[in-house]
C-alpha cells in the first residue's frame, strides 16, 4: 500500500511573542519544527506500511529550508519526500495550499492512502485535509484518533467527536485528518536520518512548472481570503470577592449575570 | 539552520550534523532533562532510555551500515554525546562507550559469529559493553596492567582484575586490556572479548561515587575465564596499537561530553539569573555576574572550535592527536570553571540537590580523569612540541 503524508514545516510556538505593533509573529530566533500533529500522522503511516508494505511519501509545500522536516519524516521511516517550492507559492491561503498540494498528489499519482495532522499550530484552521480530499475527490475521515484495520480495499477508523466517536469503514483511497491520541510517535532512526542528507538523497524539489499550475490559481494571487490584521485580543481580568453566605453570594452572583451581557456556557 | 544543498538535478537535501544536533536536542529536552534528577538522586541506571538510544540507531552511529551501524561519522558521533551530555553525564558517557571503546575492537577484530552474537545487539541495545583498562595498580600508566591471559591449546585462560570499570555490574561483555607476558610491558599487552557469562567471571558490589551516579561501577574479577582465541582482538602484543587506534577518537569523544554539560550548566545560569531579583533587579544587571556569563560563553565557544576541528580531522584520516588531547584538557578544564561558576550564581541554592547545578558540579570531575588525566596530557602535548 502507498500512502502520502503531508507535513509542515511551523515555528515553535510553545512560547511565541506577537509584534505589539503590527500584530505580526516575530520569528526572530524561532525555531522550525515539523507540526505536531504530522508526528502523528507520520508515525501512522509508517506504523501501517510495517504491516502492509508498499512506500510511505512525505510531501511539503513551503521554502527550500522545509526540506528539514521532509528529512526528519525519512529519519522516521518514509521512503520517499517531494518539496513543492517556489516563490509564486508564498502567501497561499488555505484554498491555494491544499490546491498546489492536490496538484503534487495528483502528479505522484500512485497512493492508496492520504494522512494528515489535523491542523497546524500556525494557522489552527484543519481545513487543508479536508479541501485536499475535495480537489482530489475521494474520500475524507478528520479527527481521526484510532485505527482498527486496514488492507488494500478498506480502512476501518475511529473519529472523536464531541460527546463519543464514531467508527467508519472507508473504501481506499481515501483521506484522514489525525488526532494526536492516535499514536506516540518514534525519534528518527540515526541511520534514515543520515542516508536522507547524503549526496544522493532521495528529496525531489518540483515548481510550480513540474506540477503543471499557473501562478494566479496558487500562492497570494490563488487565494481567496487575505488577511487585513492579526492581533492579540485584549481581554481584561477583573476579579471581585463576593461576601456573604453561600445563599447569598450565588443568588447575588445570578443576579449579576443576569444584568451583564454573559452568556453562560455549560456541559451535560 | 544553515541553509540547504539543493543540486541541479532538482534534488534537495539537509546538512546532516544539524539534523542530528536537533533530533538529539529534542529526545535530550524531552526524554531526559525531565527524569535526569531523579535517576542521579536514586542512584539508577535509566535503562529505558539507553534501550531507546538503541532503537534509534545512536549507538551504530559511526560505524558503516554493511557494519549493522547507522552510516555516520566521528563528527556525527561528537555531536550527539555533546546533547546527551547536556541530559545527563552518567548515561552519554555509557552511551559513549558502547559507541566507540567497547565494540571498535570486535568490529575491527571479530569474527562474523562474534559479531552477530555481540555486535549487532550491541548497537542495536539488545546489549551492553563495557572497556576495561584500569587496574588497581595500573592507572595512567598501562605498562603496569597485571591481567593476565596465557596461551592454551585452543584459546587463552585469563586471571586477574579490572577496577572502576563502567557497567561492570551490567554488560554482557567486556573489551579486556590483559598481559599475555609481563616481561615486556607494553608489548605484551592485548585486547580480549570476555563474555559476563563466562565461568570464572565475577563483580564487585557497585562503588559509592561522587557524580556519575547513575553508572553502575565496580570491580571485576576473572578466575580461570576460558575465551577461544578469536576473542582475542587483536594481535598479541598490540594492544596499545588497538588502543592508539582510537585514542584521539576518545579524547575528543570526552572533550565533546564536556562541551554538553558545559551547555547545560551555562543554560540553567543563564535562566537563573534572569530570574532571581537582588537588590531591586535581577542579578543578570550585575557586571560580576555577566563577567561570568561571558566567561561562559567564550570558553563553550572556542571548545566547540577545537572540537569541530578534530572530529573533521578525524573524519579525513588525519593525524591529530595531540590536537585531541589539547581539546580534551581545555574543554574539560574549562567545563569544571563553567559548573563552579553557575554554582556560585545560584547562591545558596546551588547548594541544595534540588537543582540541577549540583549535579553538573559534582560530575564534571569524571571527565577530569576518563580520557587521561590533566596532568598526563600536559606532559605529552608539551613533549610533542618541544620535540618538534
Ligand atoms: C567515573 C569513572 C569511570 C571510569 N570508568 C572506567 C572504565 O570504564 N574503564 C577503565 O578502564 N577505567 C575507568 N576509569 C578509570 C580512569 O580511566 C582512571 O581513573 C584514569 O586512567 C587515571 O588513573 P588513576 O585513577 O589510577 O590515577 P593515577 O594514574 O594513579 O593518577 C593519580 C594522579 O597522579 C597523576 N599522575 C600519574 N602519572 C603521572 C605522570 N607521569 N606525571 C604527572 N602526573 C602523573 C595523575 O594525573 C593524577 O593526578 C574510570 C574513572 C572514573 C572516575
Ligand atoms: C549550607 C547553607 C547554610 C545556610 N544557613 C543559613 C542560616 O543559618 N541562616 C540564614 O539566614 N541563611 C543561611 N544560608 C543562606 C545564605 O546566607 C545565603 O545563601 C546567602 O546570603 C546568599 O543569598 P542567596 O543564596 O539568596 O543568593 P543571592 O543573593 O540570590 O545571590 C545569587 C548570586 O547573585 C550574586 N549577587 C547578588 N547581588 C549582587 C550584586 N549586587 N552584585 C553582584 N552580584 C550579586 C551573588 O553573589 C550570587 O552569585 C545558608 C546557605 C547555605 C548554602
Amino acid at each position: 500500500m502507498n500512502i502520502i503524508v503531508l507535513v509542515k514545516q511551523v515555528p515553535n510556538t510553545t512560547n511565541i511573542k506577537l509584534d505589539p505593533k503590527t500584530g505580526n509573529l516575530i520569528r526572530e530566533g524561532l525555531e522550525s519544527i515539523m507540526n505536531p500533529d504530522d508526528l502523528h500522522a507520520l508515525e501512522a503511516a509508517v506504523k501501517i506500511k510495517d504491516k502492509t508494505g508498499g512506500k510511505v511519501m512525505a510531501v511539503s509545500m513551503g521554502p527550500p529550508q522545509a526540506v528539514d522536516v521532509l528529512t526528519q519524516a525519512m529519519g522516521m521511516g518514509a521512503d520517499k519526500a517531494f518539496l513543492l517550492s517556489d516563490r509564486a507559492f508564498s502567501g497561499a491561503d488555505t484554498w491555494a495550499t491544499s490546491y498546489t498540494l492536490s496538484k503534487g498528489i495528483e502528479k505522484i499519482k500512485d497512493y492508496d492512502l492520504i494522512i494528515c495532522g489535523h491542523q497546524a499550530i500556525d494557522g489552527d484552521t484543519a481545513q487543508i485535509g479536508p479541501q485536499v480530499a475535495d480537489w482530489l475527490d475521494i474520500a475524507q475521515a478528520t479527527y481521526v484518533n484510532d485505527i482498527e484495520s486496514v488492507d488494500e480495499n478498506e480502512i476501518v477508523v475511529k473519529r472523536r467527536l464531541e460527546h463519543g466517536f464514531e467508527r467508519l469503514a472507508c473504501k481506499m483511497p481515501v483521506l484522514l485528518t489525525v488526532i494526536s491520541e492516535l499514536n506516540e510517535p518514534r525519534y528518527p532512526h540515526m541511520e534514515q536520518l543520515i542516508s536522507a542528507c547524503e549526496q544522493k538523497a532521495p528529496i525531489k524539489v518540483w515548481n510550480a512548472a513540474d506540477i503543471g499550475v499557473k501562478t494566479i490559481e496558487v500562492g497570494l494571487e490563488g487565494s481567496n481570503t487575505h488577511v487585513i490584521k492579526t492581533f492579540t485580543p485584549n481581554f481584561k481580568r477583573q476579579n471581585e470577592l463576593l461576601e456573604g453566605s453561600n445563599k447569598e453570594v450565588v443568588s447575588d452572583l445570578i443576579d449579576r449575570l443576569k444584568k451583564s451581557d454573559t452568556t453562560i456556557a455549560y456541559r451535560l | 539552520m544553515t541553509q540547504p544543498n539543493k543540486s541541479r538535478s532538482g534534488k534537495i537535501r539537509s546538512n546532516a550534523e544539524d539534523m542530528v544536533r536537533f533530533t538529539m536536542a529534542n529526545f535530550v529536552d524531552k526524554e531526559i532533562i525531565p527524569v535526569a534528577t531523579e535517576y542521579d538522586n536514586k542512584g539508577e541506571f535509566p535503562q529505558h532510555l539507553f534501550k531507546k538510544l538503541g532503537k534509534m540507531g545512536v549507538f551504530g552511529i559511526r560505524y558503516p551500515k554493511k557494519a549493522g551501524g547507522s552510516g555516520g561519522n566521528t563528527t556525527l558521533y561528537c555531536i550527539a554525546m555533546q546533547e546527551l551530555a547536556r541530559g545527563l553525564l552518567s548515561l552519554a558517557a555509557t552511551t559513549a562507550m558502547q559507541c566507540l571503546m567497547a565494540t571498535n575492537g570486535l568490529y575491527l577484530y571479530g569474527t562474523k559469529k562474534m559479531h552477530e552474537e555481540f555486535l549487532y545487539p550491541a548497537l542495536k541495545g539488545d546489549k551492553m559493553g563495557a572497556f576495561q583498562l584500569t587496574e588497581p595498580n595500573a592507572g595512567s600508566d598501562l605498562s603496569a596492567v597485571r591481567t593476565k591471559a596465557e596461551k592454551t591449546r585452543d584459546g587463552y585462560v585469563i586471571n586477574g582484575m579490572k577496577t572502576w570499570s563502567t557497567s561492570g555490574p551490567k554488560a554482557d561483555f567486556h573489551t579486556v586490556l590483559c598481559q599475555t607476558d609481563p616481561s615486556i610491558g607494553l608489548r605484551g599487552l592485548a585486547f580480549f572479548l570476555v563474555p559476563a557469562s563466562t565461568p570464572g567471571f565475577s563483580y564487585s558490589k557497585p562503588f559509592d561515587l561522587l557524580g556519575t551516579r547513575t553508572s553502575a561501577i565496580s570491580e571485576i574479577y576473572f578466575k580461570d575465564c576460558h575465551v577461544p582465541v578469536e576473542y582475542r582482538l587483536g594481535k598479541e602484543g598490540r594492544g596499545l596499537g588497538v588502543l592508539l587506534k582510537i585514542l584521539s577518537e576518545i579524547r575528543i569523544m570526552t572533550a565533546s561530553l564536556a562541551l554538553g554539560l558545559h551547555r547545560a550548566a551555562m543554560d540553567d545560569a543563564i535562566r537563573y539569573c534572569k530570574e532571581r531579583e537582588q537588590f531591586g533587579k535581577p542579578i543578570s544587571k550585575y557586571q560580576l555576574i555577566q563577567a561570568k556569563i561571558a566567561n561562559m560563553a567564550v570558553n563553550l565557544e572556542a571548545g566547540q572550535l577545537m572540537v569541530d576541528k578534530v572530529t573533521h580531522m578525524i573524519d579525513q584520516g588525519k593525524e591529530c592527536l595531540n590536537l585531541a588531547s589539547m581539546a580534551k584538557y581545555f574543554t574539560v578544564e574549562s567545563t569544571c570553571s563553567a559548573c563552579d561558576e553557575a554554582m556560585r550564581i545560584f547562591g545558596g541554592y546551588a547548594y541544595s540537590m534540588e537543582y540541577s547545578v549540583q549535579r553538573y558540579y559534582r560530575d564534571n570531575r569524571f571527565l577530569l580523569s576518563g580520557g587521561g588525566t590533566h596532568e598526563v596530557l600536559q606532559t605529552t602535548i608539551a613533549r610533542e612540541i618541544l620535540s618538534r
